[in-house]
Parts: C-alpha cells; sequence; structure tokens
C-alpha cells in the first residue's frame, strides 16, 4: 500500500515538470496551462538588482520598478488585475493575477510599461517619497535589522548583495528622476527577463500575446562578484528583550536545492518550541536562490542569555543529518510530511510563477516547480555534507544587558 | 463577454470538472467534486448542516474547539493543514494536503463524526469552554463586531452566535457531549466537497461509509436566546452606525450588486468615514448590512445620511454601474476561489444554505444577468421593511481625567 502511494505521487510530480512548456521561439517564457484554475498567474521577472545600482543609488532598482509601473495602476484595478512588486537581491518580481477573460489584455499593460513608456516623473517623485516613508517605518522592525545584518555578513559590507536589496532611506531619498529614467532605458529590457503564466490559458494565445514584447534570444545576466563572508559571528546591538540568532550556510550553484530544502525543515524541527524547548519564542527556515547559489537560513529568537548555545544548536541539528543517514522509516515518515510542506507552499497560482520564473531565471529550461521525488537518505546526507561552516548573527540586547533571566 | 462560470474554465476543465452524485446510502454523505489536476493536492470540506440543540447554543463550536489541535497533529503527518469554522448554517471542518493522501485526509474528517469522548470537568473541556467564553466577550468588546452582532441579532433572533451564550455554556459544561451530539449529528446532514488532482470515484471510496447516528438525546431545554446588548460598552473612539434590511425573498445575485453600488455611492458621500456594506446570506435569511465609523465631529451627518442612505442612492443607479459592480464581484470570486481550500468553502458555503449544490454556479452566472431593474426591485423590497439600527458613540475622556 506504502509503495502504491508513493510511485503514484512520483507518477503525478513527473507529469507535473512535463506540462511546463517553453514557448518554441522564445527561450524566456514559460507556460504552464491549468484546466480548472480560476485565475491566470503572470510572473515577470526581470534580472535587474543591487549588482546593477551604483552605492550611492542603492535602492534605484525598486524605486524605478515602482514608478514605472505606477501609471498602469488604475488600467490594471479596472481590469480586475492585480500586480505586486518585490525586489528581490538578483531580480524584480511583477506578479500580475487576472481573470481567464483579460489576462492578456492586463499582461499588455504590463510589459508596455516596463519595457516601452517612459518614465512619469510625477509617479517617481511620488514613489520615492513613499518607499522613503517605508523604509524609515521598517528600519525599527527587529526582522529588518537582522535581515540587514545577515547581508552585511554574509556577503561583505562591500558586496552588492551586502546592501538592502530595496536601498535605505537615505539612498533612495538622494536618486533623481532623471537617474531613474536612464536606469530604467538601460536594465528594463525583455533581454534580461524572464516570463511564466500558469492558469487556464491556450498555449497558443498565449504565446501570441506575448510575442510582441519578449522577443526571442538568450536571457542575459549579471555577473556576480565573489562574497567576502564574515570570518566570525557577528554580534548587533538592538534594543529588545530577545535576541535573534540567524545561522546562514552559502551553498553553490550545483548542489542539491531540493534535497537542502528538506534538510532545512527538518533541522528546524529539532529547534523549535516544544516541551523541552520552552525558551524558543520563534523559528524560522528558508533555502533563496541565486544564480551563484543560494542561502539555507535557519533563524531562532531566543532570551539573550541562552543565544550562544542556541546557536551550537543550530550547528548541530543541520550536522546531525551530515553525520548519518536517516533509517529509510524515518526518511520516508519524514518525506510524507515535507512533500505536503512542499506542495502547499504552491497552491496558489502565483506562487507557481514565482517557481516556475525563479527556476527559468537560474538557468532550469524545464523551469521545474518540485524535485523531491527521488529524494532519499544518502541524497539527503550528501546535502547537509556539502555545508561548510555557517555564518552566524547574533541581534539583540549587549550581553551584559541580556542575562538577567 | 465572459464565458466563463465559476465551475471555472469548464470548457477547457476535465470531464469531470465539479460532477454532484447522490448520496448511494444513508450513510453515505452527498459529494461534489471539482476537479482542478494543476497540482496534486486536493482540499476537502465536509459539512454537518445543523443547527446546535435548544439550550445548548455553542455546542458545535466547542466539539470543534475539542477536537482541532488533534485534527492539526494528524494533518501535520503529511504536511496537510485543517481549518474548523462553526458557520450559521453547518459545523464545516476543512482539510488539504497532498492528493495522494486522500484517503488518510478523509479519515481525518470522518473521525470528527465519531461522538466526542470527553469528560465533563476533564482540562480539555475546561479549556474549549474558556475559549468559548472568550469569544463571546470579544464579540462584544469591540465596536465593529458589536455593531454586526446587535443587527444581527434584531433581524435574525433565531441566529444564535456560533459561541453560544453562557446559558448554554453552563447546560454543556455538565452534559453528557456523545447526547448533545446525537442531536446534532445524522449522516444525512453531511456534505463533502472535493477540489483538487482527485476523481469522484475516489473520493466516494474515501467517504463510503460514516459512522451512525447516535442514539443519545438530550432532555428537553427551553431554547436559548440571545442576551441583550444593552449592559454592554463596546470600545470605540468613532462613532458607530449600523443599519440593516432584511430582504429574504429578493434575488440574492441582485443584492450583491446592491450591495457593492452602495458602497461604492456611500464611500464616495462619506469620504472621511469608514463605509461598509455587506449582503448577509445565511439559511436563517438575507440583509443588507451597512456598518459606518464615522469621527465625533461627523457623527449627525454621518447618522442622518444612512438613515436617507437607500432614498438618495436609487436615483443614481445606472445600467453601466450595475454591470460594472458585477463584473467586479465576479473577478473578486475567481481570485478569491484561487486555492483548492477556498474553492471547496466557496462551493460548500452556497450549498450549506439549502440552494443546491449547484448554487455557486448559478449565483455566479446570474450575477452577469442582474440589471437596473434588479436592483430596483430590490431597494423597493429592502425600504418596505423597518431598518434594524444599532449607534455606539465614541467613547468620551471625563474632563477630570484629561491632562
Amino acid at each position: 500500500m506504502r509503495i502504491r502511494t508513493h510511485l503514484a505521487a512520483a507518477a503525478a510530480l513527473l507529469a507535473l515538470a512535463v506540462r511546463i512548456t517553453p514557448a518554441v521561439a522564445q527561450e524566456r517564457v514559460f507556460l504552464r496551462p491549468e484546466p480548472g484554475t480560476p485565475v491566470v498567474a503572470v510572473q515577470v521577472l526581470v534580472g535587474v538588482g543591487p549588482v546593477d545600482e551604483a552605492p550611492a543609488q542603492a535602492g534605484i532598482s525598486y524605486l524605478a520598478a515602482r514608478s514605472v509601473v505606477e501609471p498602469v495602476r488604475g488600467t490594471l484595478d479596472s481590469l480586475g488585475a492585480h500586480l505586486d512588486v518585490d525586489q528581490q537581491k538578483d531580480a524584480i518580481a511583477f506578479t500580475l493575477t487576472a481573470a481567464p477573460d483579460n489576462w492578456a489584455e492586463a499582461s499588455r499593460v504590463l510589459m508596455l510599461s516596463l519595457f516601452r513608456d517612459p518614465v512619469d516623473s510625477t509617479a517617481t517623485v511620488r514613489q520615492r517619497a513613499a518607499i522613503v516613508r517605508e523604509l524609515a517605518a521598517r528600519e525599527a522592525s527587529p526582522a529588518d535589522a537582522l535581515e540587514r545584518e545577515r547581508a552585511k555578513a554574509v556577503y561583505g559590507a562591500d558586496h552588492p548583495w551586502g546592501r538592502p536589496a530595496v536601498g535605505t532611506a537615505t539612498s533612495v531619498r538622494a536618486i533623481r528622476v532623471s537617474q531613474v529614467d536612464a536606469y530604467l532605458r538601460r536594465n528594463f529590457t525583455p533581454e534580461r527577463s524572464v516570463v511564466a503564466v500558469v492558469g487556464p490559458i491556450d498555449e497558443g494565445e498565449a504565446r501570441d500575446a506575448l510575442a510582441g514584447h519578449m522577443p526571442a534570444g538568450e536571457l542575459v545576466t549579471d555577473t556576480v562578484p565573489p562574497p567576502a563572508p564574515a570570518d566570525a559571528p557577528v554580534e548587533a546591538e538592538y534594543n529588545a528583550i530577545t535576541t535573534w540568532v540567524s545561522a546562514t550556510w552559502r551553498f553553490g550553484p550545483e548542489s542539491d536545492v531540493e534535497a537542502l530544502r528538506m534538510l532545512a525543515q527538518l533541522a528546524l524541527d529539532r529547534v523549535s518550541f516544544g516541551p523541552s524547548r520552552r525558551s524558543v519564542y520563534n523559528s524560522r527556515a528558508e533555502v533563496v536562490r541565486y544564480a551563484a547559489g543560494g542561502e539555507l537560513r535557519l533563524t531562532l529568537v531566543v532570551p539573550p542569555g541562552e543565544a550562544e548555545q542556541w546557536a551550537t544548536q543550530l550547528r548541530e541539528a543541520v550536522n546531525g543529518y551530515a553525520n548519518e543517514a536517516l533509517p529509510a522509516a524515518v526518511f520516508q515518515e519524514r518525506l510524507r510530511r515535507f512533500r505536503g510542506e512542499r506542495l502547499l507552499q504552491l497552491d496558489l497560482p502565483e506562487q507557481r510563477a514565482a517557481a516556475m520564473a525563479r527556476s527559468a531565471l537560474l538557468g532550469d529550461r524545464g523551469a521545474t516547480l518540485v524535485d523531491f521525488t527521488r529524494l532519499n537518505p544518502e541524497r539527503l546526507q550528501a546535502a547537509a555534507r556539502e555545508l561548510e561552516r555557517p555564518i552566524v548573527v547574533f541581534l539583540g540586547p549587549a550581553r551584559s544587558q541580556g542575562d538577567g533571566g | 463577454m465572459l464565458t466563463l462560470s465559476l465551475a471555472l474554465a469548464l470548457a477547457a476543465a476535465p470531464p469531470d470538472t465539479t460532477r454532484d452524485r447522490p448520496r448511494a446510502a444513508q450513510s453515505a454523505p452527498a459529494i461534489t467534486v471539482h476537479s482542478q489536476p494543476a497540482l496534486p493536492v486536493v482540499a476537502l470540506r465536509m459539512s454537518v448542516v445543523a443547527d446546535d440543540p435548544p439550550g445548548y447554543a455553542g455546542a458545535g463550536h466547542l466539539i470543534q474547539h475539542l477536537l482541532l489541535h488533534g485534527l492539526e497533529d494528524q494533518a501535520a503527518r503529511v504536511g496537510g493543514r485543517v481549518q474548523a469554522i462553526r458557520g450559521a448554517d453547518a459545523i464545516v471542518y476543512t482539510v488539504v494536503g497532498p492528493a495522494t493522501e486522500l484517503d488518510y485526509l478523509a479519515g481525518i474528517l470522518r473521525s470528527t463524526l465519531r461522538p466526542p469522548a470527553v469528560a465533563p470537568g476533564s482540562p480539555g473541556m475546561l479549556q474549549a469552554l474558556g475559549a468559548l467564553a472568550e469569544e463571546r466577550s470579544t464579540e462584544r468588546e469591540t465596536a465593529p463586531a458589536y455593531v454586526r452582532a446587535a443587527l444581527r441579532a434584531q433581524l435574525f433572533p433565531a441566529g444564535l452566535p456560533a459561541a453560544g451564550t453562557d446559558g448554554g455554556a453552563a447546560r454543556l459544561q455538565a452534559a453528557a457531549l456523545g447526547d448533545v451530539w446525537g442531536e446534532i449529528y445524522a449522516p444525512d446532514r453531511v456534505s463533502i466537497v472535493a477540489v483538487g488532482d482527485v476523481t469522484m470515484n475516489a473520493v466516494e471510496r474515501a467517504f463510503r461509509s460514516l459512522p451512525a447516528a447516535s442514539a443519545g438525546r438530550l432532555a428537553a431545554s427551553d431554547p436559548d436566546t440571545i442576551p441583550a446588548f444593552e449592559a454592554d460598552t463596546p470600545q470605540a473612539t468613532r462613532g458607530w452606525i449600523g443599519s440593516a434590511w432584511r430582504g429574504d425573498s429578493v434575488d440574492a445575485a441582485a443584492m450583491s450588486v446592491t450591495a457593492r453600488l452602495l458602497r461604492t455611492y456611500l464611500r464616495r458621500r462619506m469620504s472621511r468615514s469608514n463605509v461598509e456594506v455587506e449582503h448577509w446570506w445565511t439559511h436563517h435569511g438575507q440583509a443588507l448590512a451597512l456598518v459606518v465609523a464615522t469621527p465625533d465631529s461627523l457623527v449627525r451627518a454621518a447618522r442622518g445620511t444612512v438613515g436617507g442612505a437607500l432614498a438618495a442612492f436609487r436615483p443614481t443607479v445606472n445600467e453601466e454601474g450595475v454591470r460594472a459592480a458585477a463584473r467586479s464581484l465576479r473577478r473578486e470570486m475567481l481570485f478569491y476561489s484561487r486555492t483548492p481550500e477556498r474553492m471547496a468553502e466557496l462551493l460548500g458555503e452556497f450549498s450549506d444554505r439549502g440552494a443546491g449544490r449547484d448554487a455557486t454556479q448559478r449565483y455566479y452566472a446570474a450575477l452577469d444577468a442582474v440589471t437596473e431593474e434588479d436592483v430596483a426591485r430590490v431597494l423597493d423590497q429592502l425600504a418596505a421593511g423597518e431598518p434594524a439600527t444599532v449607534y455606539v458613540p465614541p467613547q468620551r475622556i471625563p474632563p477630570e481625567q484629561r491632562r
């Protein structure tokens, strides 16, 4: 019975990968027809970010992205379409969700704004003020403070990815409209973009709808300078009654990402709140992928006096899986859970479009959504063994203040 | 022209998309399957269409509190999620997880149909009763919840709150829950909606037999009534004004469009107030509810605007506005139902009201056909009745407490 279940899962997931079809003449457009899905999700991933920015203009990519779509938001609203803009380290994601009868029109409006329309000066000024306000408000957030410290520790303060991908309130405030215009013309191009479309679409019609905006050709990508990670744990002072402990393992482009995702979840289970771990207030695991590899991140929120001890436990949680392969029965039980969690991470069409676009940006011609059908204890152990020493960041009160229980 | 139905892109969908099959036997539930093969995931929504037994208001929700933690643990074993909702129409559990785990997930839902084995006075029971008491007080603590609860109580006095009443809770504390469940559950009250990469045959197999109805019965008790609202003092920093009109016989799609149009109209007129216009629809009936929060200085004007809202709004209705409102509602439905879980919720909620298992699709199609005349008819019928009204004044700090 168990074997049949797993074979069925494998068959279903292989089909999942096969159904994704890059449009024949456009290696940067990926279509996934899904009969029965009520809306169409489109993600345009433009490979532009901090690597393209001068340090004094940190955040110009995000400002340009927000400014260029602002004038079309009214049109998209009237079409009942939803648009989100998200700046990542190596790309900007424009995610559009629309009804099946007008997704093509909404996509046309978005693509024209991205690749043809000049930037609107009033929109830029308005967005600049809005972003400055948002960033100023976020500066006090411990999650944002941790993200800033982690980026510096993992990549180095002078590395483009060591800066906040959205810039700072100070840097964004100093950016001029003319600079945004020039930046947009130079960097926002179809050649640097991939498009993923998910939903009840007709492949031929979808291809025709996008052809005029995404001419055929190879994807143009940035070269990312090598990182200069911190060689000792970083302690960042923050006025709080808890300490955030973050451990980040960098991995290379050839790493087994699906095995690392499972490893992250399993390691998190060993350090999350439970009857024997009552002082863990919060915990989180993340695996993020970039062109040059990616990061496995584990984060805990704990009492300041226990921070060092939990940093050790984070390391051991991962090392435990490197030292010994899980017994087959235990692995199957863990995989059963992981499989469900991974699938539910993709239950929104826009999440599937985002996963496809990310895979495509990283050169995966199949734009694979998930790849856990052939996971086994050996793959899990091998993935854990490849990880080297983590980069640890503590964010919290100075140690002398925080030990009061 | 929109050619979709909420059976969503039906033309391109597999042949068994949204199929209903009547129950095969007394112990089998009514099943609706909406095929979504996009992802090997399934959402199963199970509803038991029943009111709480007279005198035991809150019983259904109490049992949900008792079961939920265990259900979550079971679903987590396959990476799934569980949700429990006590609606006005039904006791609802939804579980979502891998489609390959259909039998396991169905087993989680079936387990909720057995009489709960919890002793009166046990820690679990006390904890669940505490959670219910907190929900009851929360409903009357803040102005937005209070206004809605007070309007509902005037319009639908038989519609008791999901968290019950203090009197009901006192009786539940001492009752044999098996007997309580015996009054609520019968196999023919169970409906299943499955959305995802599954077939009708597989879902039928997974639910082929349900527990038999329990023989236990409660001694007769006086029905519960909704406690009076006068003694409550909800927190309000602005003035809160509520008005609601009952319209049981109006066309539901036309009522939704009317509510959307009225919201747009009032938001333009009352730009400094927060305006919500809602279409309430349960097996108790339908209503159009208007809830406005306004600054202290505008309360008098706002009360006047709300009082004359229907009459002032009526001449502004035109065909173009009706079409735009209907389009916007249809797109919102599509957007909302984009996960299997939410699609199951939408399909199930319509069916639980007793309107038939294709009620969602019919409503979706009917939205597209609503006309200016339909909206006018809705307004006529609403205006013919007396509205329910509620007012919560903004709290003022006494002068002696001001610095």
